[in-house]
């Protein structure tokens, strides 16, 4: 008898929202919670805004070798490299990313960079909160997406520290 | 040679007797990988990539040094063979830094490419490695020694194919490095063939070293705006804020003559368009001073000034210099502009060499020029004059290999021992100035010995010179501009009694050919027709001036006596090349087309931002006729073509444009033929439009229109429309140009260029004057083999 499967099926169905109905929520608080995210949590694996690594010197890890742009399907990386000098060393490298650009108009976060990526110099952060009322904004420019100086080496002058930090709490980045 | 049969891979191959296998396998489809083998260079058999297994022979065989034999059985795939090549591999890798991301042969190097086929990707070596810092060895060549895999082809280019020696190897087997001839630099022609022959990235270039990636440019087969030979050079582009940006010039494009050949213009002295003194707004002169102003103002006000003196003095008040640089298209549409619009025959170029005398000369005599091609296969050259390793490196180039492959018989005539003598059977020095006797001598005026023997010759030499040539087949004669006027034809008259002779006069710029051919002269239109004559340009074109014009001497002349009241002087620089006096010009209203502010830029009225070569279509005739077409590279942002310029001028002169470019149909559009960098699938449409002579041209603007009635009406020019468009060089022929028209001696005046410099282009390239060989000058070395 279909109609009586139907009842069934509705009847197990409607079960399992009544006995939700008495446990405690799960869903995220964002943004009215307690912490730098307000509530928000993420899976080590999210994708989110992009981090331009330094390595253990505080030298930029990101060699400009393009691949990252060569690999991107929506086509939103935009570099353009200079040489090192002795005088003016970015990069543990002979060659850095003079401009670094990302178009999050653009930017699908799929990953690819991450992956196409030879020195491990471009991660997905877990910056979420890219909303704008101005669509120019979302062009984002290296400095924005830098990660901090090690702490011994300083002052750190990236503009996003908040943004770095928030997007990345530790407990996060310890199991990514 | 006989053929010879063998067999590979189960296929039948059948080559002539002594083909290397590895050509042999390539015949048929079948490539054999390596890195030391290379066409037209020595073996070396170094990198054992290509080994292949050959029956009844013991071990593993290297197809680059294996001469085939009859009933060969060769497998060139196996699990053997594939295994030995995988171990080469890991063994080349084994000291390889693996910088990929950073090396700019990333993406374009033959090493990743075997390794992604091979797959040596994990390497058994524990060893560290063992680092060496790049070295810098010239202002354009940067040596980094770990990435170096040894195959020695630098070596073998420098030495074999440029004659100069200046690489070399230290040490023995696994510590043998690549060294350069002055312990920690090079000193050589600095032509960069090492770095682009270099199969990895241990030879980098200075010019583009760590700027992009070569998948990230965009690569523009052109021709090189230097010397008068032609090159193909490929220009890698990219955006810039100012427009495409030219960031590399290399030998990508094998397709052109050059074939593997580039020299130190060609491949790093593009920067010119690059220089922050380029003009990017017309000026006007104001008050005395130059100042900025809008091109409408501009063309209002030199159209408004050329039309007031040409109804009021007439046109023989108008003076108009065209360029050795600018297209066929731009020379032709400056004479039609001249004499059509301005009415006037005061039409002159920077003349280099005799191509009147030269057409004059070749007259009805068809196949009687040799072209850029044929010097590299001739059985024998003759070359009169001139020093091509300085000022014709392609020719020297051309004529180096066929002596060196061919084993052709070099004949060097010279007033001074240029470096070609080393490779020439036969070298005779004269006095200098007496080329022009050398040419009466061979043609049959034993007066003329007198004046060609020096301390190092004798009659008896000479005469058995003159026999030895005269027994010579298909001989190629190549002259400077030493040999001109009756010289000229003296020469040609001798050459005519060699069965198969064919001539080349060598002029010093990129178009200088082209220029001639286009008639710019006083007195001359294309194709040599005079201009008191009768022939198809005077039907074409309606009423022309009949008298012969002024020269560039006259126009001076003329300006001093008031008579000149304007000239228009297109990409040309007079006053600093011709050593004319600055004040020469200072009555006339001057008007100039350049990308700087030269020697007479700064005495212009009016000095309008062109186009370089590099930023426009068209074509190019080099100095041995070859057509070839000119894409645009690079694009700056506030430039025209002089085209587009000459154009405008027309119309604001008030004159329908559509008499000067026949275009067709009743609309004022570009669809894309010229838009060349940015360029995609329209353009592909339009060229296989183009190709089949279906392009709608419907631009004032374009080129194309104007080739095609150089195409209909300048004699030789009718070539293979699409073989041009799919940029193969088209042998153009003088046999049925006009009879041409004497002109002075002192009319001409050679450039005088060596490899380090490039006229008045040479004064804005950085890459030409960095290099230390362009601060001095030597006399050519002794043999160093």
């Amino acid at each position: 008898m279909p109609v009586l499967k139907n009842i069934a099926a509705i009847a197990k169905g409607m079960s399992i929202t009544f006995m939700e109905m008495f446990q405690p929520t799960t869903v995220e608080n964002y943004p009215d919670g307690k912490g730098p995210l307000r509530g928000a949590r993420f899976e080590a694996r999210f994708r989110g805004a992009h981090v331009l690594q330094r390595d253990e010197n505080g030298l930029e890890k990101c060699v400009a070798c393009f691949l990252c742009a060569a690999n991107c399907p929506s086509n939103c990386i935009y570099i353009e490299a200079a040489d090192n000098t002795a005088e003016h060393r970015v990069s543990g490298a002979e060659r850095y990313a003079k401009v670094y650009n990302i178009d999050y108009n653009r930017c699908i976060f799929c990953g690819y960079c991450v992956e196409a990526c030879p020195t491990d110099a471009i991660t997905h952060g877990h910056g979420f909160e890219l909303a704008t009322f101005n669509a120019s904004n979302l062009v984002y420019r290296k400095e924005q997406m830098l990660a901090s100086r090690p702490a011994h080496m300083g002052a750190n002058v990236v503009f996003n520290q908040a943004d770095v930090d928030g997007g990345a709490p530790k407990e996060m980045v310890a199991g990514s | 040679m006989a053929d010879v049969t063998l067999t590979v891979d189960g296929k039948k191959v059948t080559a002539p007797a002594g083909t290397l296998l590895i050509e042999a396998c390539k015949t048929v489809g079948i490539e054999v990988p390596s890195f030391c083998y290379y066409p037209n260079l020595s073996l070396q058999g170094a990198c054992r990539m290509c080994l292949v297994k050959i029956e009844k022979m013991p071990k593993l065989q290297t197809a680059c040094t294996t001469v085939i034999s009859e009933g060969m059985i060769v497998t060139s795939d196996s699990e053997e063979i594939k295994q030995a090549r995988k171990s080469m591999l890991e063994m080349l890798l084994g000291n390889h830094p693996l910088d990929c991301p950073v090396c700019d042969a990333g993406g374009e190097c033959e090493l990743q490419d075997m390794t992604f086929s091979y797959g040596a990707a994990e390497s058994k070596f524990m060893e560290a490695k063992n680092h060496k810092d790049e070295q810098q060895w010239s202002p354009v060549v940067f040596f980094d020694r770990p990435r170096c895999i040894l195959c020695y082809r630098c070596v073998r280019v420098c030495g074999e194919g440029m004659d100069v020696w200046a690489l070399g190897v230290q040490n023995r087997g696994v510590s043998s490095i690549i060294a350069p001839n002055k312990e920690d630099h090079l000193e050589c022609e600095e032509c960069g063939m090492c770095i682009d022959i270099c199969p990895v990235g241990a030879l980098t270039s200075g010019a583009y070293r760590y700027k992009t990636r070569p998948w990230e440019m965009k690569h523009v087969g052109t021709i090189c705006t230097h010397c008068g030979d032609g090159c193909k050079t490929t220009l890698g582009v990219r955006r810039a804020d100012t427009g495409m940006e030219i960031v590399r010039g290399d030998n990508r494009d094998k397709s052109g003559t050059n074939g593997d050949f580039l020299c130190i213009k060609g491949r790093y002295a593009f920067d010119f368009a690059n220089h922050e003194e380029r003009l990017t707004q017309p000026l006007i002169r104001k008050e005395g001073k130059l100042t900025p102003a809008t091109w409408e103002e501009a063309f209002q006000l030199i159209g408004k000034k050329f039309a007031e003196v040409r109804d009021r003095d007439g046109g023989s008040a108008i003076g108009v210099i065209g360029s050795t640089r600018t297209t066929n298209e731009e020379s032709y549409l400056l004479s039609k502009f001249a004499r059509m619009v301005l009415k006037t025959n005061n039409v002159d170029h920077h003349r280099t060499a005799d191509f009147p005398a030269f057409a004059a000369a070749l007259r009805g005599k068809a196949d009687a020029t040799a072209s850029m091609a044929d010097v590299f296969t001739a059985p024998a050259i003759l070359l009169i004059g001139n020093d091509p390793t300085e000022q014709h490196p392609l020719l020297a180039w051309q004529i180096r290999n066929n002596v060196r492959l061919h084993r052709s018989r070099l004949y060097v005539i010279n007033s001074q021992a240029i470096k070609l003598r080393r490779q020439a059977t036969n070298f005779m020095q004269i006095p200098a100035g007496a080329e022009g006797k050398v040419a009466a001598f061979l043609a049959g005026d034993d007066a003329a010995a007198d004046a060609i023997i020096n301390s190092s010759s004798t009659k008896d030499q000479w005469n058995s010179l003159r026999d030895t040539l005269r027994g010579e087949q298909n001989l190629v004669i190549a002259f400077g501009s030493e040999i001109l006027g009756s010289d000229l034809s003296s020469l040609v008259t001798f050459g005519s009694a060699i069965a198969g002779a064919k001539f080349v006069c060598l002029a010093d710029y990129a178009n200088s050919r082209g220029a001639a051919d286009m008639g710019l002269y006083p007195d001359l239109l294309p194709g040599y027709h005079p201009i008191s004559g009768s022939s198809e340009f005077h039907t074409e074109w309606g009423e022309i001036p009949q008298a012969a014009g002024l020269d560039l001497s006259g126009m001076v002349e003329a300006a001093s006596t008031n008579k000149l009241k304007a000239l228009y002087v297109v990409g040309s620089n007079p006053i600093g090349r011709l050593k004319i006096d600055s004040f020469a010009f200072s009555n006339s209203f001057v008007v100039v087309q350049d990308m700087f502010l030269t020697e007479t830029a700064v005495v212009a009225d009016v000095a309008l931002p062109a186009a370089n070569a590099y930023e426009k279509s068209g074509t190019f005739t080099n100095t041995c006729g070859d057509l070839q077409l000119v894409k645009k590279a690079g694009e700056v942002t506030g430039t025209k073509a002089d085209f587009e310029m000459i154009v405008r001028i027309a119309d604001a002169m008030g004159f329908d444009v559509r008499k000067l470019v026949p275009i067709g149909g009743g609309t004022h559009a570009d669809m894309g033929q010229s838009r060349g960098a940015q360029s995609g699938e329209a353009d592909r449409h339009a060229v296989w439009l183009e190709a089949h002579g279906l392009e709608p041209k419907l631009s004032p603007f374009d080129p194309m229109a104007i080739l095609d009635e150089i195409q209909r009406l300048v004699p030789g020019y009718d070539v293979s429309r699409m073989n041009l468009l799919a940029g193969n060089s088209q042998h153009t022929s003088l046999a049925k140009a006009g009879p041409g028209v004497a002109h002075r001696p002192e009319s001409i005046s050679p450039a005088n260029d060596t490899l380090f410099s490039s006229g008045t282009l040479g004064h804005y390239s950085r890459a030409l004057k960095s290099v230390m060989e362009s601060h001095e000058v030597k006399p050519a070395e002794v043999a160093a083999d």
